[in-house]
């Protein structure tokens, strides 16, 4: 592991494309921004994690015939045919 | 472009993930099955053979005032300009004695004028990765 030592408001650069920041620190919390490019990910390594580790437990391995029957799990009131009406996320928003 | 007509008479529509899904990065396309039996909930399966499906849910339908925030980054990445450009689907794992659970905390968005969509994660938020589907 390549280990820098850097002073508040300085940066790393990665692949010429991934900046690094340190914004700030406080105590054992240390503050960076990060920007890249948007087709490159950038994840809090635990949520990260998380989110992969959620994802394999619900891959289904099985073709969908022999998926057992969904009759047990009840969604709240159906409102229109999901794919039929745009996403009644009104609230959902563009800010950071 | 996607429509109603389109689903009804396939049902079946494809989703390109361009970054994939986190842990299966290297698959880009799945295929939207709708069943007429299990509506509301969709299957995202991947094409050619593969055995590997996700089953999903429109968060309307478990969680009728969630609320994603889509980063601007995001939104660029989607072209995604108006909340209608999106359709919001959540990946729920089936668990053992019939229970279920969906994921809020990593919504897959999709501009659902190309079909373009990313899994997301949230990162202020108190949405939870096993949320519980309430059984009948």
């Amino acid at each position: 592991m390549l280990i820098l030592s850097r002073k508040t408001g300085e940066s790393v650069v990665i692949d010429g494309r991934v900046i690094v920041k340190i914004i700030r620190t406080d105590g054992d919390t240390v503050k960076v921004g990060i920007e890249a490019p948007s087709n490159i990910p950038v994840h809090r390594q635990e949520v990260y994690e998380e989110i992969q580790r959620a994802n394999r437990e619900a891959a289904t391995r099985a073709p969908l015939s022999q998926v057992p029957s969904l009759a047990h799990v009840k969604a709240k009131a159906p409102a229109a045919h999901p794919l039929s009406s745009p996403a009644t996320n009104q609230n959902h928003s563009k800010t950071v | 472009m996607s429509s109603v007509a389109e689903i009804d008479i396939a049902k079946t529509l494809q989703v390109q993930l361009p970054l994939g899904l986190l842990g299966f990065e290297p698959i880009k396309t799945y295929s939207l099955i709708a069943k007429p039996d299990q509506e509301p909930f969709l299957w995202m399966s991947v094409p050619d053979g593969e055995d590997l499906a996700f089953l999903v849910v429109p968060p309307s339908f478990i969680l009728p005032d969630y609320a994603p925030d889509l980063s601007d980054d995001d939104a660029d990445f989607l072209e995604i300009r108006h909340p209608d450009d999106a359709l919001v689907l959540n990946i729920v794992t089936l668990r053992s004695g019939g229970a279920a659970t969906v994921n809020l905390k990593g919504p897959i968005m999709i501009n659902r004028h190309t079909m373009i969509g990313k899994q997301v994660v949230l990162s202020r938020s108190d949405y939870a990765i096993q949320h519980p589907i309430r059984s009948a």
